[in-house]
């Protein structure tokens, strides 16, 4: 009959012990990989935009308020910790932290603005190098039009097309 | 006077004991599966806050919703008047073994009009499962009883427990005992034969649109169960163990109890949920057997 | 055969059949075929040549050629050929004849390219909505470029319902789904049940579809979408990922870097590891044996840790660009790896030694579910199905791709045709993989692991690849598009042909074996299912409710709104 391999299961079952972690009593430390929340260093960052450009989930999002200032916004509610954007910024301003104990009832908690001090290029106004052939920048300077009326831009390539497509998908930044 | 004393004591066992035996269940079947468990008095705690909900009444006649739950556990707990925990049923003066009979069929009667109450599709399944289960199991403990009283000679509750099955000839009661063994875990509805609340076909079955108190009672009355067949087992299989000290006769009780519930924790662990088709196979394979063991009584062996 | 000589056959038998044809390589085919031949075509690779439907594609190609494309994919297991059979057609009649009472596999894909692209084969055997939900409107096909990728449609209409077969004489209905506790997610199943004995089902799903092809068409880059395509599954992640990674540099003729390519295996026999034993657990689960699901469990969480370690995340890896991966195998984590396959292994012999004479668990699965060689045949299922028929069909053998060329291995078949079969099937492949990846482990070279693409992709290329992913194969086609991104993405995951088997194989089984069944062609809902669903319009999730719903309303829209 299958008392034999009751009998085997049985003795398996009884040798491995109990493995219940005693979480979230004892936090179980993450190994050195571990992509958790994205943190971005406001020293290291030269506003380059690659990150926003390539943010699958488009969670970063960039606004020019005058020719020095931009302001990077990461919302990081559909953040999906991929990674692309410390893996993309040319000064590794972006680490994947270990935390991923992010629940939060205010969209606040998560999200991390930056105001950056842009320099110029003297010919072109700004201009960056990045990443290779598929991951290349699309904004390539700051014009005067490219920011009236302090629009959001969560994909700079979208914007140099006609459609602006800000408009519509809901991006609620507060 | 000491009638109604000893059944308040009974039924004050079974409603304290009831749930620590399910906590010990719980708690052994986390230990084969290599994790830790519920703590033993959870299933207190999972009674308690069943009773603090909203009582909700659903399905096309919520009255018999609300009768049946009652009922399940009032017929448990008159079973459990016949119980012989302090070495006397309380009810053995003013009933006898047919009333046992019928009162646990009329537990699992109340489980089959649950079913009907809901009238969903997957109630009704479950409800048939039930009956097919029902019709097939409690002959069997109808058919032990019966031997008990023909080898003492009476219907009384006092002459058919404590061993009564082995006056005349040991073998024939020792494979009833057998026989029960085997029937034990299905008589309580447990795996492999949860077949009418198999969880993950039909959605809990009968039991469907029980939510907050009367998922309570009826949750107390399953557990209630286990404790009332591992006590009849007891009383119908061990001889009387006199020692003098009513106490300790009680404890040893519990004792053997506590044994059958063991047992029954580790078969369920370890085995897989049986089809309706199998189990009623498995159960009339039982009956037969059953049959036989009374015939072999009938001969005096 | 080979792709030339497969060509020259269908030449010379259906003389002005063939308009075009490319051979971007020896082992891929792009013949493009009038419209009218399409069945003779078609018949004469299916039954002539014994080849496997794959899948049939619509693409919205008027923006390119000014017309419609269909592309039937088929693939030639024993000469390692995967063939495109492309007919077009021009905007003003997007219709083409219907292949489906031939080969019954290509009845959703049939279905489909009519709900989303708006090709309308003529002469289908189901003529029934597949992918849009009931009260979508008419005439609006979501895959074609005109059509916005976030519309939310003005007429939709909240009353309409699925027109359901009638049930056959003397049965009840029995609704399967869209909740229930068994199955992580919801899908509908419609038994007509003669007492306890299923007569009779029809399927409607597609409630969890997100809209994944056309994110990809619309709005994603290349180098997004992997992070798009590891989350079409919750299990196959990895898989998909690379096979859209593999059909893109096939497109694009781009080589990925050697050490890469045995990144990719390891990772998806890892993944295969935590697949299989998790159904395994899962399987014992639903035969209410739950303490083989926890030890299961219980072994596979040592994998799941380091996947962690080498990727960073347990599930979704996030590891395959085009050219590709991220993430190294440092030597210190090849030594932790083999520890963990070493403890694996031992842990995992216990468990199948103790299974394989357990008479309770073989009592619930000999003889249940089962999909004979016709069956397989005719409906192209894939996977475990087929091998624990019999039929040793197996992606990694038959169309190599990324290291499984360079190693060996066995195609674990056997020959029960039921669900006990697809139990032995899935716990032997575990010692299969643990070799797979010991044998990568000792011959990968060192190198870069990533070779990024040099110059822009060119448009207008088609790629194929076909991934054995644990449930079967997983067939990506890839056209390549203008602005860094795909002209059309097709995802067609194993599960897509092996639920069309699953009416057949429920057929004239008890209604307790139908959750078991299921079951065994471990249904990956959220792979098949993948485009875009329902509209937010107010809120509130549009469901699609069956007439017989024995759950109240409020229930299912607390339940189904966790999947969107």
């Amino acid at each position: 009959m299958s008392l034999v391999s009751k009998i085997k299961e049985a003795v398996l079952c009884l040798k491995a012990g109990r493995v219940t972690l005693s979480y979230p009593a004892n936090p179980k430390p993450v190994p050195e990989r571990f992509r958790g929340r994205p943190v971005f260093d406001p020293q290291k960052c030269i506003g380059c935009a690659g990150c926003a450009n390539n943010c699958p989930a488009r969670e970063i999002l960039i606004s020019d308020k005058c020719q020095e200032i931009r302001v990077v916004k990461y919302i990081g509610r559909r953040c999906t910790y991929c990674g692309r954007c410390a893996d993309l910024c040319p000064e590794k301003a972006i680490t994947m932290s270990k935390e991923y104990e992010n629940a939060s009832e205010n969209i606040r908690d998560i999200a991390q603005d930056l105001d950056i001090w842009m320099g110029t290029c003297q010919r072109c106004g700004r201009c960056f190098k990045a990443g290779g052939v598929l991951d290349k920048l699309m904004m390539n300077g700051y014009r005067e039009d490219d920011c009236e009326g302090e629009l959001w831009i969560y994909k700079s390539r979208a914007y140099l097309d006609n459609n602006r497509i800000t408009d519509d998908i809901e991006i609620t930044v507060d | 006077m000491l009638t109604i004393l000893s059944a308040l004591c009974n039924i004050g066992l079974a409603l304290v004991l009831a749930p620590l035996f399910e906590g010990v269940i719980r708690k052994i079947t986390a230990i084969v599966q290599s994790r830790k468990g519920p703590p033993i008095f959870q299933p207190y705690m999972d009674i308690a806050k069943l009773l603090i909900k909203d009582d909700i009444e659903v399905g096309s006649v919520p009255v018999m919703q609300r009768f049946s739950a009652l009922l399940s556990l009032a017929a448990m707990l008159c079973v459990v008047l016949f119980v012989p925990i302090t070495g006397h049923a309380p009810l053995s003066r003013s009933a006898d073994s047919i009333q046992m009979i019928y009162l646990l069929s009329l537990a699992g009667i109340a489980v089959l009009l649950a079913g009907l109450s809901a009238g969903s599709t997957y109630s009704l399944i479950g409800m048939s499962r039930e009956m097919m289960a029902m019709m097939t199991l409690e002959p069997l403990f109808a058919v032990t009883v019966v031997m008990a009283a023909v080898k003492a000679g009476s219907l009384r509750l006092d002459a058919v427990f404590f061993g009564a099955v082995y006056q005349g000839g040991v073998s024939s009661g020792l494979l009833m005992l057998g026989v029960m063994l085997f029937a034990l875990q299905a008589f309580v509805g447990r795996a492999p034969f949860d077949v009418t609340e198999a969880e993950t076909e039909i959605m809990e079955g009968p039991l469907m649109e029980y939510s907050g108190p009367k998922l309570a009672l009826f949750k107390y009355s399953h557990m209630i169960k286990l404790f009332v067949y591992a006590g009849l087992f007891t009383a119908l299989f061990v001889p009387r163990i006199a020692t003098g000290v009513r106490i300790l006769d009680v404890l040893v009780f519990i004792a053997c109890q506590i044994g059958l519930v063991l047992l029954v924790t580790l078969v369920s662990a370890t085995h897989a949920r049986y089809r309706i088709d199998q189990v009623v196979r498995y159960y009339a394979m039982l009956f037969l057997a059953a049959i036989g063991c009374l015939s072999l009584s009938l001969f005096g062996l | 055969m080979k792709a030339r000589e497969i060509v020259d056959q269908i030449d010379k038998r259906f003389a002005s059949a063939v308009v075009r044809t490319d051979i971007p390589r020896d082992n891929r085919l792009i013949v493009y075929i009038n419209r009218e031949s399409l069945r003779d075509v078609a018949t004469y690779l299916f039954c002539d040549c014994d080849a496997r439907y794959c899948v049939g594609i619509g693409i919205d190609d008027r923006e390119v050629s000014g017309g419609y494309l269909v592309s039937h994919d088929f693939a030639f297991d024993r000469g390692n050929v995967l063939v495109c059979l492309i007919v077009s057609m021009p905007e003003s009649d997007p219709t083409l004849p219907s292949i489906s009472d031939i080969i019954p596999a290509a009845g959703w894909s049939e279905r489909e390219m009519r709900d989303l692209v708006g090709i309308t084969p003529a002469g289908m055997t189901n003529p029934k909505r597949l992918v849009l939900p009931d009260g979508w409107p008419e005439n609006l096909h979501p895959l074609r470029k005109d059509v916005p990728w976030n519309i939310k449609p003005k007429d939709y209409d909240p009353t309409k319902t699925y027109p359901f077969d009638a049930p056959p004489p003397n049965t009840t209905v029995v609704p399967f789904g869209p909740f229930h506790p068994t199955l992580d997610e919801p899908e509908h199943f419609r038994l007509f049940v003669e007492g306890e004995i299923i007569r009779g089902c029809e399927y409607r799903g597609f409630m969890v579809h997100r809209g994944i092809e056309k994110l990809a068409d619309s709005v994603m880059t290349y180098n997004e979408i992997p992070m798009l395509a590891e989350r079409i599954c919750g299990i196959c992640g990895c898989v998909h990922a690379v096979t859209y990674a593999q059909a893109v540099e096939q497109a694009a003729a781009i080589k990925p870097s050697l050490r890469s390519e045995f990144i990719r295996t390891i990772m998806l026999e890892i993944e295969r590891l935590h697949s299989h034993m998790l159904w395994v657990g899962l399987a014992s689960h639903i035969l209410g044996f739950d303490t083989l699901f926890m030890q299961a469990f219980r072994i596979r969480e040592p994998i799941m840790w380091m996947s962690e370690k080498i990727t960073g995340n347990r599930k979704t890896y996030a590891l395959c660009l085009i050219g590709g991966v991220r993430w190294d195998i440092t030597p210190e984590l090849k030594a932790d790896l083999i520890n963990v396959l070493n403890k694996l292994e031992k842990e995992w012999t216990g468990v199948f030694n103790a299974i394989k004479g357990d008479k309770n668990i073989q009592a619930r699965s000999r003889g249940i579910g089962v999909a004979d060689k016709q069956l397989v045949k005719a409906m192209g299922l894939l996977g475990p199905i087929a091998r624990s028929a019999g039929v040793a069909i197996d992606a990694r053998r038959d169309h190599p791709y990324a290291a499984y060329d360079k190693v060996e291995f066995d195609v674990v078949t056997a020959d029960t045709a039921d669900v006990w079969g697809r139990i032995v099937v899935r716990t032997l492949e575990v010692f299969e993989s643990i070799r797979i990846i010991r044998q990568c482990l000792n011959i990968m070279p060192e190198g870069p692991i990533i070779n990024e693409p040099q110059s822009e992709l060119a448009s207008g290329r088609i790629g194929l690849s076909s991934v054995e992913a644990p449930r079967g194969e997983a067939h990506h086609f890839v056209m390549t598009g203008e602005n860094n991104r795909p002209h059309r993405w097709r995802v067609r995951a194993p599960t897509y042909q092996n639920l069309q088997g699953i009416p057949a194989m429920i057929k004239d089984q008890r209604l307790a074996d139908m959750t078991i069944t299921l079951g065994s062609i471990d249904p990956c809902f959220s792979c098949t299912d993948r485009m875009e669903i329902v509209d937010i319009q107010t809120g509130e999730m549009k469901i699609w409710r069956p007439k017989n719903d024995i759950v109240n309303k409020k229930d299912i829209k607390v339940v189904v709104r966790k999947h969107v």
